[in-house]
C-alpha cells in the first residue's frame, strides 16, 4: 500500500487543529510535488504537544517527513525563534524555518508565506497551498504542503505499525491516540497521550485533577471556549460530544483557569492579548479586535446593557471577515465567555467582585 | 469550522458569486454602492457581503470599480 493508501485506511486527520484528512492532503501534496513544512510552533496558547513531538519523537518525526514528501521536495521544521524546539531541531542538522512570536505566525498559510520569503502572515486562499498559489500581491506561491509535527509523527507510526492499529483506538470519526495539553491550575500540568472517546474528567484527573474551587476550563485556547468545571466534569474528549458545547477538540489544549483570579480579568488580558496579535491585514479584525478588547472591559468596569449588545454585535461580525480564522476564535472565544462567566458578570453588576488579590487590578470600576 | 456572518460559498445557485479579498481589501466602500442591498459596510468602512450572489454584469462592473481591486467574481 503507499503512504497515502495507509494514511486513509487510518483516517488519520490533522492534529494541529483543523482537523482535515492527512490522505487528502498528502495525496494533493504528491501530485503536485509539494515542499513540506512540518509545523512544531504550538501556535495555540498553552499547547505544548508540538514541542513534546519535537523532544521524545525525533526520529520519528523526520521519518513520517520523509514518507509524505516526494522525493527532491524539501522539508523545512518550524519552530517559534528561540524555542527549545528550535534549538533541538537545529541541533539535529535539521532545516529550521524559525517563526517570530506572533499569535498568527505560526497559522498554515503564515508559514507558507514565511517559507518563501515573505512575512509571516496569514494570506487570503482562493485555493489550497498545496496546490500552488499566489499571494494578494500576486506573487506566486509554489506548492507546499504543511502538517502538524503530531500528524506527521502519526504518519510515521501508521506506517510501521498499520492502520488497524492505529483504528484500535479513538473513536470512528476521530481514531487514533492523539496528544493533549493540560494546562494551569493543576498540580501537574504537561502533554499527556490519550484519544477521542475518553471522558475529560480522566485527563484532568492525570493532571492531578481540579480543585473544588476551579470555575471553568478553557478548550482550546484564544481560539476556543469556555466551559464550567462541571461541564468539563461531564464531558467526552471528542468533537461530537464537545460540539453542543461550542467546542472540539481542536489543537488539544485544555487550560484550567485560576479560581483565585477574577474570570473577567482573566478574559480581559486575554482579549487585550488578541487585539494586539492582529496582522493588521484585514480591516474587520485589525479594528474589530481592539474594540471588542475596549467593549469588554467596560462591560467588566461599568456593565450596562448598552456595553453588552455593542459587543454581542461586534462579535457576530468577527466571523468570516479576514484572511485567516483569528477573529472566527476570538469570538468564539469571548461569546463563550459571556456564557459560563454569566453569575460573576452579575457580581460586577452589583459592584463587587470578591476575587481581587491584594496588589492586583480590580476590574471593578 | 465557526459561524460565518457571510454566505456559504458552495451552494450553486446559477449566479456568479462576490469574493473579497479581505488582505487586498482597505474599506474605500465602493462595491456597498454598486451592489446596495447585497453589500453594506460595518463602522470601519469594510464590507459584509449580506448576498453573495451578484448578477454578471453588476459584479464585473464592482471588480472593475474597486480601488484595491480586493474583488473577485467566482463560478
Amino acid at each position: 500500500m503507499s503512504i497515502v493508501d495507509l494514511i486513509a485506511a487510518a483516517g488519520l486527520t490533522g492534529r494541529g487543529g483543523a482537523a482535515f484528512s492527512t490522505a487528502t492532503k498528502v495525496s494533493a501534496a504528491q501530485e503536485h510535488r509539494a515542499r513540506l513544512v512540518v509545523n512544531a510552533c504550538d501556535g495555540e496558547l498553552g499547547a505544548a504537544k508540538d514541542g513534546w513531538v519535537v523532544e521524545h519523537h525525533l526520529a520519528a518525526l523526520v521519518e513520517g517527513a520523509r514518507l509524505v514528501t516526494p522525493p527532491g521536495r524539501a522539508v523545512t521544521y518550524a519552530a517559534h525563534r528561540g524555542s527549545a524546539a528550535a534549538r533541538r531541531l537545529a541541533s539535529h542538522g535539521l532545516p529550521v524555518l524559525e517563526v517570530p512570536a506572533r499569535y498568527v505566525s505560526s497559522e498554515e498559510s503564515s508559514l507558507v508565506s514565511l517559507l518563501h520569503g515573505g512575512l509571516a502572515r496569514p494570506m487570503t486562499k482562493r485555493t489550497p497551498f498545496v496546490l500552488g498559489g499566489a499571494d494578494s500581491a500576486g506573487r506566486r506561491v509554489p506548492p507546499t504542503l504543511v502538517l502538524n509535527a503530531e500528524t506527521v509523527w502519526r504518519v510515521a507510526q501508521v506506517a510501521a505499525r498499520g492502520p488497524q492499529w492505529f483504528r484500535a483506538s479513538g473513536t470512528a470519526e476521530e481514531p487514533g491516540p492523539r496528544l493533549v495539553t493540560v494546562a494551569g491550575r493543576v498540580a501537574r500540568p504537561g502533554v499527556q497521550e490519550t484519544q477521542a472517546g475518553v471522558p475529560v474528567a480522566e485527563l484532568l484527573r492525570a493532571a492531578g485533577g481540579l480543585a473544588p474551587d476551579v470555575g471553568s476550563v478553557l478548550v482550546g485556547g484564544l481560539g476556543g471556549v469556555f466551559l464550567t468545571a462541571a461541564e468539563a466534569h461531564a464531558a467526552t474528549w471528542s468533537t461530537a460530544a464537545l460540539r453542543p458545547l461550542g467546542a472540539s477538540v481542536g489543537p488539544g489544549v485544555l487550560d484550567v483557569v485560576d479560581p483565585h483570579t477574577c474570570p473577567l480579568l482573566v478574559v480581559d488580558r486575554m482579549l487585550a492579548y488578541a487585539a494586539g496579535e492582529s496582522a493588521g491585514q484585514c480591516g474587520p479584525c485589525m479594528f474589530g479586535l481592539p474594540a471588542v478588547a475596549a467593549d469588554w472591559h467596560e462591560l467588566a468596569t461599568r456593565p450596562s446593557r448598552g456595553v453588552h449588545d455593542r459587543l454581542r454585535g461586534r462579535l457576530g461580525l468577527l466571523p468570516g471577515r479576514g484572511a485567516c480564522h483569528f477573529p472566527d476564535g476570538v469570538a468564539r472565544f469571548a461569546a463563550s465567555a459571556l456564557r459560563v462567566h454569566q453569575d460573576h458578570l452579575g457580581d460586577h453588576v452589583a459592584g463587587r467582585c470578591d476575587l481581587v488579590r491584594s496588589g492586583e487590578r480590580a476590574l471593578v470600576g | 469550522m465557526p459561524s460565518s456572518a457571510e454566505p456559504v460559498r458552495s451552494q450553486p445557485s446559477g449566479r456568479p458569486h462576490l469574493d473579497v479579498d479581505r488582505v487586498r481589501c482597505s474599506g474605500h466602500g465602493i462595491c456597498a454602492q454598486l451592489l446596495p442591498g447585497q453589500v453594506r459596510l460595518d463602522e470601519w468602512g469594510y464590507p459584509i457581503v449580506v448576498d453573495a450572489h451578484v448578477d454578471p454584469s453588476a459584479g464585473a462592473r464592482a471588480v472593475r470599480l474597486c480601488p484595491a481591486l480586493a474583488l473577485r467574481v467566482g463560478p
